[in-house]
């Protein structure tokens, strides 16, 4: 799984300089009043900090990255055909059916491109925006998300589900590093499992409410000593805690959120009864009820990485529950009118190979890969970005993860300029492109 | 610097009857209640000479008040000034005095009874001082903060415009203003658009006016007011062609330093000081910089300023003045307190911890608390030492000693325990980043990295011995598996980045793309050090590859990376970087030795390894550093104590830097045994380390001690085992003693802040709603409760009575007794509750869940 392999990112010259002459450098050029002026009002309110449709956002996280010519941008060095969707002009791989009826509803980028050539690097790369730096940490996009809208209905505002299993080496990348606690991601386990049990958010049997007004009686006792004697802030903060964490137990909606036995068979099964499916039903169910970011990571464990049988892997164990499940979630968003104030991006942190190595698998692709994205006000039903006759090499607007992150930020009403000073005085951009400039969001989308 | 005026004699001197004195009244006065004038000690002038040199030459003057019991006051708008010849100088506002002819004169001051004065020589009084761009117009823009980090001096400069911080690079900065361009970080190549920010045709016109004064925008707001005198004087200059130099401006002496008075400060709440600039020049004259220098509150509730530099008392703490200007930056450290103590007692000492600490704390005018009686210090040492609680036995047992040694005696039994060994194993392989997979997959790897740590410990090798093997380990050293995650050797600048701020406490990491903002340390010095990590390789295949240096950093064998990939090069100039240690001494391959071993040994002798060790070490057992963060030594990031951490840091060399030492040391201290019950005056005190601070168990520390109070041990399984459900850990192991921790799973230690290891570990011990609901219905919390084994189970079954229960376990749970009132109300709570059962549960629920539990105080 740690695998390392010979793929080359490509070198930082490549990278298009557009941007630099953009809003970012008005400064300079306020010699010329009348652009300047014109750039002022670009800068003002509207462009800046207007409400965004979007209140809430699902990231479908496809661990171990998919490979592109076999999912959004099908090419003749795929095995699988390409065949057409619902939208005239975009094909997309024969290994996704369902969702192909549903391309109007999503917008295809054929043209990422990210750094990071193994998984560590690369997922900390795609969940932050920030290339690894061992000598500190990078809050990830749910965290600043978080920070941004803050939380409503009494919901976690963050939410990673199901939480990685085994090792956290990858599910650390998505936390809120030195945003602090108040928007680190809550993590739950996993929803399709029997024995799935809202962690944390319902009370165990043994305890009844009335127990745990006894308890509460008994730590009052037992701590008020301490309490008079030691003064520390941080005394008021767990209790402040304390008292959320009480009222989310005791708030039945908040439970109800996560209980997914209060979903019909039908729509379970629909999802798919696997980790995918309802770790994305579980997502609708959280972001209806007020969370705002869902990191839906039903593939964990690098499910993607298929070094080895890429075709067979992508055929018969991956494809089919990412098909299903964000089909199930387009659809189920859209009807209960949900999709217009959603977000859903589906991606992986990397993309694949575009030849097959010995063991017929691919390896990774950091250079060019597809992604896709919709709802929350995108307009959707489009392919940006273009890559070449292999999937390997982009060839016409490249974009990076910090254009994906001010997208999301924008339809969000957030102001994707911003920067957060970390606690040694280092300033850290939200939404952060290559060569030290800022994302811009992708125009043809919102 | 000032001259005392003793009391006696005094010579009677009633300025009014004084021809030629000139008189200022005394201004509104400031301060709170203070001692009586028959306190009054001694008065002082600041500075107590000073020589003004050209036209309009002034000097910022501070008088200060001394009283009995040593607490000074700043009285220079309530004292009356004269000067003996109006001819030589005149009065301005506030403490200024003005050069009006050349000459020699008296200031002389006069507050309550007590006089002082100070010489005041003034030359060339008739020339206009020659202009130079960094005096005059740098000054302004270090003022108006232009040149801030957060501004224009920030790493990418702002909007394209850059100036160097503090003005410390004057010349760069004029060729920005003057020639423009746009400023590139990765790049030496100045941008286009390539335009003048000034307009010497139409100086009004010049962006370097017009932003700053919002006449277009500008996203630092207003910066200069139009019409005011820097406003004028940037005009002015402009209009004047915007020249670098003037006259024999280039010939001025330049600034080497700058001086602030007074460098410690005490004030009561509502009271103000003036603070004094002094710049030190390459001519050895001082010149008044008080007005050219740009003030800052680090903690801007505790202390304000105005720009003259006039200190306000907000609220009582303490706060960091920064003083930027001219490249340089000093500080001065303003303490603030709600009331003064008149009688301020002798303080019993241990050794020289406290008398730095103490010594502190009585200029600051904060009383420490009490020592800690017998049960909180055995809690706190036991914690600290050992990681774990005492027994309810041990607790018993100590309290009832008679022993006036029993403290020192704990100490040293402590210190020999294998428990000691077991946490500082723990701890140091947090900071080592032992893991399974950042060290290499292979567990044999990190249990041998593991093992070597263990070593160390329980033979208490010298920690610069154990440093410099980490450093220069190579080979089958174990301690080189950290250089080798993932089977590729990660790039030399991050191991190098790591390896200095773990044992030096340094950051060079903004070095990296760029010169570093606010230290001295420059690019080039950061990719020295890196080549010291370029010719390492790694030899043979996996799982068994080891990692070496190049003998020569150059070629190695036909099978094992190319020789370009042994080098280290420059990412601005392109250029190979040859081994140079941070103070510029190169390091040739045909040495004695290789490189990296004698930078090793270089980072362990050097003065910042014994700091930047004892200040980690320190926190451990303070919840904070003399530097804090502990691994951020920075100017502007100065020591609470910098004389405490000196010695600290030379005890340890002195000693071997012997780890079993420092802690002894630090144990016996009576510092550290204070209480951390406040008192009426160190009750906003968080730095001066008057009281212990509360602070929450780490993760592990926390587990396990749950585990040791309910009686319930933890399991852990392994998810890296082929076969699932086996590999876990022995039941019984200690969260401590987990190996490699990241690949035991554990919910509980995830939820509490267990560190991952890949990168430097930092803990966070706050709250948070996870955490929260997890002490309420987590399983940790609810499945140790009750059960064979469990302690309150147990006593339960055994039929002890509720108030031996009570005490059973607040002895194990918080190393005390319980109070007679605490077992009155939780019998009667007990005897509330439906069932016994029930209660005895929830009683020990509430007990692991409280605040008493969860904290080392």
């Amino acid at each position: 799984m740690l695998k390392r392999v010979g793929c080359q990112v490509g070198t930082k010259e490549q990278w298009n300089r557009r941007e630099f002459i953009g809003v970012g450098s008005l400064g300079f050029l306020g010699i010329h009043l009348s652009q300047a002026l014109r750039l002022e009002a670009a800068l003002s309110d509207t462009a800046r900090s207007s409400p965004g449709k979007a209140k809430a956002c699902i990231l479908v996280w496809l661990d171990g990255g998919p490979s592109q010519v076999d999912t959004w941008d099908p090419k003749p060095n795929s095995s699988f055909r390409p065949i057409p969707t619902n939208v005239a002009g975009i094909q997309i791989s024969e290994l996704l059916p369902k969702l192909a009826k549903r391309m109007d509803k999503l917008a295809v980028i054929r043209s990422i491109k990210s750094f990071g050539n193994d998984h560590p690097q690369a997922v900390h790369y795609s969940a932050t925006g920030h290339l690894h730096n061992p000598a500190m940490q990078f809050p990830a996009l749910g965290s600043i998300v978080a920070k941004e809208l803050g939380p409503r209905n009494n919901m976690p505002p963050y939410v990673i589900a199901p939480r990685w299993e085994k090792s956290t080496q990858y599910q650390d990348y998505f936390k809120s590093a030195f945003l602090g606690p108040d928007y680190a991601p809550m993590t739950i386990p996993d929803p399709s499992k029997e024995d799935y049990q809202v962690p944390n958010l319902s009370l165990p049997k043994s305890l009844m409410p009335a127990v745990v007004d006894n308890r509460r009686s008994f730590l009052q006792a037992v701590d008020r000593h301490y309490r008079h004697r030691v003064e520390s802030l941080e005394h008021s903060r767990m209790d402040a805690f304390l008292e959320k964490a009480w009222d989310m137990i005791l708030t039945p909606s908040v439970g109800a959120a996560f209980d997914l036995s209060k979903e019909s068979t039908r729509t379970r099964e629909a999802y798919g009864l696997d980790s995918v499916g309802q770790s994305l039903l579980l997502a609708r169910r959280l972001v209806e009820a007020g969370t705002r970011f869902v990191t839906a990571a039903g593939y964990h464990g690098n499910s993607w990485d298929t070094h080895k049988g890429n075709d067979k892997g992508h055929r018969d164990r991956l494809t089919p529950p990412l098909d299903r499940a964000l089909s199930a979630l387009l659809d189920d968003l859209n009807q209960r009118g949900l999709y217009e104030s959603t977000l859903v991006v589906a991606m992986g942190e990397f993309g694949r190979t575009p030849h097959i190595n010995p063991d017929l698998g691919r390896d990774h692709w950091p250079g060019c890969w597809s992604l896709v994205l919709g709802g929350g006000g995108l307009q959707t039903g489009q392919v940006v970005g273009k890559s070449d006759e292999q999937g390997a090499v982009i060839v016409e607007r490249p974009i990076s993860i910090g254009d994906l992150f001010a997208t999301v930020y924008k339809a969000m009403g957030i102001d994707w300029h911003k920067e957060y000073m970390t606690p040694v005085g280092r300033p850290i951009k939200i939404a952060n492109s290559f060569d030290d400039l800022t994302g811009q969001p992708i125009s043809e989308l919102v | 610097m000032s001259k005392l005026v003793s009391r006696l004699p005094q010579i009677p001197m009633l300025p009014t009857l004084v021809a030629g004195f000139l008189l200022i009244p005394a201004l509104q006065s400031t301060a709170g209640p203070e001692p009586s004038s028959s306190d009054l000690l001694s008065l002082r002038l600041a500075p107590d000479k000073t020589t003004l040199r050209w036209k309009d030459a002034s000097q910022q003057f501070s008088v200060v008040a001394t009283f009995a019991g040593g607490r000074e006051t700043d009285v220079t708008s309530r004292a009356e000034f004269s000067l003996a010849d109006p001819a030589v100088a005149r009065l301005g506002s506030a403490g200024r005095v003005v050069a009006a002819g050349d000459g020699q004169t008296w200031l002389k001051v006069t507050f309550a009874s007590l006089k002082a004065q100070a010489s005041v020589v003034v030359v060339d009084s008739a020339r206009p001082p020659p202009f130079t761009y960094e005096k005059e117009i740098g000054a302004i823009l270090t003022r108006r903060g232009c040149n801030d980090v957060a501004c224009h001096a920030g790493v990418k400069g702002q909007g394209g415009f850059r100036l160097s911080i503090n003005a410390a690079h004057p010349r760069q900065d004029y060729d920005w203003i003057v020639e423009g361009g746009v400023f590139q970080v990765l790049t030496d190549e100045r941008g286009e658009p390539i335009v003048p920010r000034v307009d010497t045709e139409a100086p009004e016109s010049s962006l370097l006016l017009r932003k700053p004064s919002l006449e277009v925008a500008h996203g630092g707001g207003l910066r200069l007011e139009k019409g005011s005198a820097d406003y004028q004087a940037i005009a002015n200059w402009i209009g004047r062609g915007a020249p670098y130099h003037e006259g024999n401006g280039g010939d001025l002496p330049k600034v080497e330093g700058l001086e602030v008075f007074p460098r410690e400060g005490l004030l009561q709440e509502g009271g103000s000081r003036q603070l004094i600039v002094t710049a030190l020049l390459s001519d050895g004259t001082r010149e008044d910089y008080t007005h050219r220098v740009r003030f800052e509150s680090k903690q801007q509730e505790v202390a304000e300023l105005d720009r003259q530099g006039l200190v306000r008392a907000l609220n009582p703490g303490e706060s960091n003045i920064l003083v930027r200007g001219a490249g340089y930056e000093v500080q001065s450290r303003i303490g603030v307190v709600a009331e003064w103590i008149h009688d301020y007692p002798e303080l019993p000492r241990a050794n020289f911890i406290d008398d730095e600490v103490f010594a502190k704390l009585r200029k600051f005018n904060i009383l420490p608390s009490r020592r800690s009686g017998d049960a909180e210090f055995l809690r706190r040492v036991c914690l600290d030492l050992t990681g774990r609680m005492p027994p309810a036995g041990r607790v018993r047992e100590f309290l009832a000693d008679p022993d006036p040694q029993k403290r020192e005696k704990l100490i040293e039994v402590l210190l020999d325990s294998p428990e000691f060994v077991d946490y500082w194993t723990f701890r140091l392989a947090d900071l080592f980043r032992v893991a399974v997979f950042p060290v290499g997959i292979n567990p044999k790897w990190s249990q041998s990295y593991w093992e070597w740590i263990r070593d160390a410990v329980a033979r208490n090798r010298p920690y610069d011995r154990v440093a410099e093997e980490r450093i220069s380990a190579q080979g089958y050293s174990p301690a080189s598996r950290h250089y080798l995650p993932y089977l590729v050797l990660p790039p030399p600048e991050n191991m190098m980045g790591e390896e200095i701020r773990v044992f030096m406490g340094r950051r060079l990491d903004c070095a990296q793309c760029h010169d570093h903002p606010y230290e001295r340390w420059t690019q080039d010095q950061f990719w020295g050090m890196a080549a010291f990590f370029g010719s390492m390789f790694r030899l043979g295949a996996n799982p068994e590859s080891v990692v070496f240096d190049s003998p020569d950093g150059r070629e190695v064998a036909a099978d094992v990376p190319s020789p370009t990939e042994l080098r280290v090069l420059h990412p601005r100039t392109g250029q190979e970087v040859a081994p140079t240690l941070l103070n510029g001494t190169r390091v040739a391959f045909d040495g004695p030795g290789f490189p990296r071993g004698e930078m090793a040994k270089w980072i362990t002798s050097h003065p910042y390894f014994a700091e930047a060790s004892v200040n980690r070490f320190w926190s451990y057992f303070f919840g904070r550093g003399i530097v804090d963060p502990v691994d951020d030594f920075r100017s502007n990031n100065p020591p609470t104590h910098p004389e405490l951490l000196r010695r600290l840091a030379e005890d340890f060399a002195r000693n071997g830097y012997d780890l079993r030492h420092l802690f002894r040391r630090i144990a016996r201290s009576r510092t550290y045994q204070l209480s951390s019950a406040v008192n009426r005056t160190n009750r906003a005190d968080r730095l001066n380390y008057s009281r212990a601070l509360s602070r929450p168990l780490d993760a592990e520390i926390l587990l396990d001690a749950i585990c040791d109070v309910t009686g319930v041990p933890e399991t852990y399984g392994n998810w890296l085992h082929k076969k699932k459900g086996r590999g876990g850990a022995p039941r019984g192991t200690r969260a401590v003693q987990l190996k490699e921790t990241d690949i035991y799973q554990s919910t509980f230690l995830d939820t509490f802040g267990r560190p991952n290891r890949f990168s430097i570990p930092e803990r966070d011990g706050k709250s948070n709603l996870t955490r929260a609901l997890h002490l309420l219905v987590g399983s940790t919390y609810n499945e140790k409760l009750w059960a064979e084994g469990a302690r309150v189970y147990e006593l339960f079954k055994g039929g002890a009575s509720d108030a031996e229960i009570v005490e059973e376990l607040y002895l194990a749970a918080f190393s005390r007794f319980p109070t007679p009132s605490e077992v009155e109300e939780l019998e009667r709570l007990i005897a509330q509750t439906p069932s016994r059962e029930q209660a005895l549960r929830d009683l020990q629920w509430a007990l692991i869940t409280s605040r008493e539990f969860a904290e080392n105080h």
